[in-house]
């Protein structure tokens, strides 16, 4: 609930102040620093901002109702591991090994580590690379990159398991690896809670274990690798400020309680909290499936004639709610016949079509390509274990990347990047 | 020892030697562990060893369940739902008790860590109810039992989003421990209390009126109806008996992962009734033995190891799960026809 008090008057007074100040400050910073930094204090920021309070009530009431400002409090936003500034048209090009398809995956030189033997050159090293979703080409081109480091090193073996969704089956399998004195373990963990007891174990075991993309609930863990959640919702919501001031808003969520979903939402919600002329008219979980996006966009569609704009935390959810407007013949439905804006999260390269297209308005990259840090940090964690290098950082936050759209634009200082610029696009091509 | 299976004619006992012989689930289990032995070093250590076992727990406690209700001739396919939901209403129900009383140490967050006497008793007891539920549904209101533990499954699932809004409970305490990580002899704790309750669960079908009663009702219902027992009732403690199972082994399954939410164990039912076929129940009902399943239970997870350890991807798992299964119920007619 706000409240209107002197002292939060004065706060709210000062707090514009400073955020103003360092928006002036940012379009300059942009090109001296990477865009990770500059995403980083525009989520502080804004951050700042909205817990000053929301003017907007409609906002207000979701952002309080599900409760984003605990996710958003515990999840870490931080610099890059020794001082790495990424730059558009880094890394290296290579056919991914599971998915066949041509790959430029943008994080290869961030904790380098180069070919050939690794650590003892004598000593053949086992890791466990174990996630879920072979069948997705997200979760492909994730495990893409992570075979992709490990066969640059020949004494290398990488052991890559898909348990399922089966969180039990995950378990399982980092228990068998314990059993078999494998030398380091990465995993992708579909959901935090239950994967922390199996990575105690094996740390409990000596084997090192990283996770990539999301965390675990151990805090044993050697290294967790992180995306840029913060950065995609934050930057839904700056290009939405950009080009509207008003508007009726339709959001297709991830399930009620992943990080993706908490984090990507929350930090669209800080973002236009203070604007007063936006509604949320409809809240929906569509847990990453396209059908249930059809679905209730398709719904939203029949139930409401003014939407203005379709948040999607996901390229599936995206790809559903176009689906569902192209259908039905409503993307020029907006009030005064204005083209519904649809954002998006995951630069999948069916998503990145939409937006040459001019379908889809925007998307925030968040790339699977980080399977290979996740090697490279395992393989420095039994390197520090053999004594023979420095252990990585425990947390190895991957660095915030800029929006995509189809004309270039400048948006509080980040310069946006068009489809044909952006060569790290994941999944298969599409006409 | 001697396996006794419980049927509705009068119970055929076999010498023990004789019986282990004309046993397919068991060649079966030797072999899996004899060829792991012979493959890889790691197979038969203590510790893989002590893996398999705790995850034959689990999926036998599911098994064991949904072959009681097998045997009455009935499916209940909300075990693994309410597996998931009793422990949640154990953790509401704490998270309620702790606060009305102010037992802050009860509940801390979302993590739980206090006394598990109430929490192992709200689980039990929910679990039990759920199941009796089905079995209302089932005898009295006459909907199909696929029906009806569907309709449950999706509601479970449902309330356990909503009771937790999606978000996961943490378990901690030195009961969660003793359940997930204690040896008794060098034998998890876990699989001991299901072999314990396999041990009751077979006495009771064996050897008492009620249990023959089921038999007789999954053999024949309407002779059985005719010979002037009320079917309904023994139709209920059926399901009520798989939903109590289903909160064990949902104390068993969180206790492992230190946690709970509503996501987990989606499809545990198949394996759950997967098991039960291994085990040579017929899904007409009439026949069953619960010695074969938590045999079958131990072998499934066995062989699962065993390609876990050879390193061999899950779609490959799964065509070999599924090929055992086919194997395994073949081998069962022609041992039953013989």
């Amino acid at each position: 609930m706000l409240k209107f008090t002197r002292r939060a008057a004065i706060g709210g007074v000062m707090s514009v102040a400073v955020f103003a100040a360092t928006q002036g400050c940012l379009t300059a910073q942009a090109h001296a620093d990477g865009v990770h930094d500059v995403l980083n204090g525009l989520i502080a920021s804004y951050s700042e901002h909205a817990k000053e309070g929301m003017s907007n009530k409609s906002v207000g009431e979701l952002f309080e109702k599900d409760g984003f400002r605990d996710y958003l409090d515990a999840y870490p936003v931080g610099g890059l591991a020794d001082g790495f500034v990424w730059k558009p048209g880094m890394g290296a090009t290579f056919t991914g090994p599971y998915s066949k398809l041509e790959i430029k995956a943008p994080f290869t030189d961030y904790i380098p580590l180069p070919e050939g033997p690794v650590l003892d050159p004598k000593k053949t090293y086992k890791i466990g690379f174990v996630f879920h979703g072979f069948n997705h080409p997200w979760l492909i081109s994730l495990a893409d990159a992570a075979a992709w480091e490990a066969a640059r090193h020949p004494n290398v073996e990488i052991e890559v398991i898909d348990a399922e969704f089966d969180d039990n089956k995950m378990g399982q399998v980092i228990d068998t690896w314990v059993a078999k004195k494998y030398d380091g373990i990465v995993l992708w963990p579909s959901r935090e809670a239950p994967m922390g007891p199996p990575v105690d174990r094996a740390i409990d075991a000596g084997i090192p274990v990283v996770s990539v993309d999301r965390r675990t609930s151990s805090e044993k863990i050697s290294s967790e690798v992180l995306g840029n959640f913060y950065a995609n919702g934050l930057q839904e919501g700056l290009y939405l400020k950009e080009v509207l001031k008003a508007g009726n808003i339709v959001l297709n969520r991830k399930d009620l309680g992943s990080t993706a979903d908490s984090i990507r939402t929350g930090a669209f919600l800080e973002v236009i909290g203070n604007v007063d002329g936006f509604n949320i008219q409809g809240n929906y979980h569509t847990n990453s499936q396209r059908t249930l996006a059809f679905q209730s966009t398709a719904d939203a569609l029949q139930a409401f004639n003014d939407i203005s704009v379709s948040f999607n935390t996901g390229g599936e959810e995206a790809m559903g709610a176009l689906d569902a407007i192209r259908e039905a013949k409503r993307l020029n439905s907006a009030p005064d016949g204005k083209k519904i804006v649809i954002l998006a999260n995951d630069d999948a390269k069916e998503v990145l079509k939409e937006i040459a297209d001019g379908n889809i308005d925007m998307v925030s990259p968040y790339t699977p390509l980080i399977g290979d840090i996740g090697i490279r940090a395992v393989i420095k964690h039994i390197g520090a274990k053999e004594g023979l290098n420095d252990a990585p950082p425990k947390l190895i936050m991957t660095p915030n990347l800029p929006m995509i759209t189809k004309t270039k634009m400048v948006i509080e200082g980040v310069e946006t990047m068009t489809p044909d610029e952006w060569p790290y696009a994941y999944g298969p091509a599409v006409n | 020892m001697i396996i006794a299976e419980a049927t509705s004619a009068p119970a055929v006992r076999a010498s023990g030697l004789a019986q282990i012989i004309r046993e397919p689930i068991l060649w079966l289990v030797l072999s899996i562990l004899v060829l792991g032995a012979l493959t890889s070093p790691h197979y038969l250590s203590a510790l893989n060893i002590q893996n398999l076992l705790r995850n034959a727990a689990l999926v036998g406690l599911l098994a064991t369940g949904m072959t009681i209700v097998l045997i009455t001739g009935r499916i209940d396919l909300s075990v693994a739902a309410n597996m998931v939901f009793s422990v949640i209403v154990a953790v509401v129900v704490t998270s309620w008790v702790g606060r009305e009383l102010g037992l802050r140490w009860i509940v801390k967050g979302n993590t739980f860590a206090g006394s598990p006497l109430i929490f192992v008793a709200v689980s039990l007891l929910t679990g039990t109810a759920i199941g009796a539920l089905n079995g209302v549904g089932v005898a009295y209101f006459k909907v199909a039992s696929f029906i009806m533990t569907l309709v449950s499954l999706t509601a479970l699932r449902g309330l356990s989003y909503l009771a937790t809004n999606g978000a996961p409970f943490y378990l901690k305490g030195a009961f969660f421990n003793w359940l997930s990580d204690e040896l008794w002899l060098g034998v998890p704790v876990s699989f001991v209390l299901l072999v314990v309750l396999v041990l009751f669960a077979h006495a009771f079908l064996s050897r008492t009126v009620a249990g023959n009663r089921l038999f007789a009702i999954g053999g024949n219902e309407t002779a059985t109806l005719y010979s002037g027992i009320t079917t309904n009732r023994y139709i209920v403690a059926s399901f009520a008996l798989s939903g109590l199972f289903a909160a064990v082994a949902g104390l068993v399954f969180t206790a492992r992962l230190k946690s709970v939410e509503a996501a987990l164990a989606q499809g545990y039912e198949l394996t759950a009734i997967a098991i039960a076929v291994l085990g040579g129940v017929a899904l007409a009902g009439g026949t069953g033995s619960l010695w074969r399943v938590l045999t079958a239970a131990v072998g499934f997870s066995a062989g699962l190891n065993l390609l876990a350890i050879w390193g061999v991807p899950t779609w490959y798992q799964n065509l070999a799960i599924g090929a055992v299964l086919i194997l395994a119920v073949s081998l069962t007619r022609l041992n039953h026809k013989n």
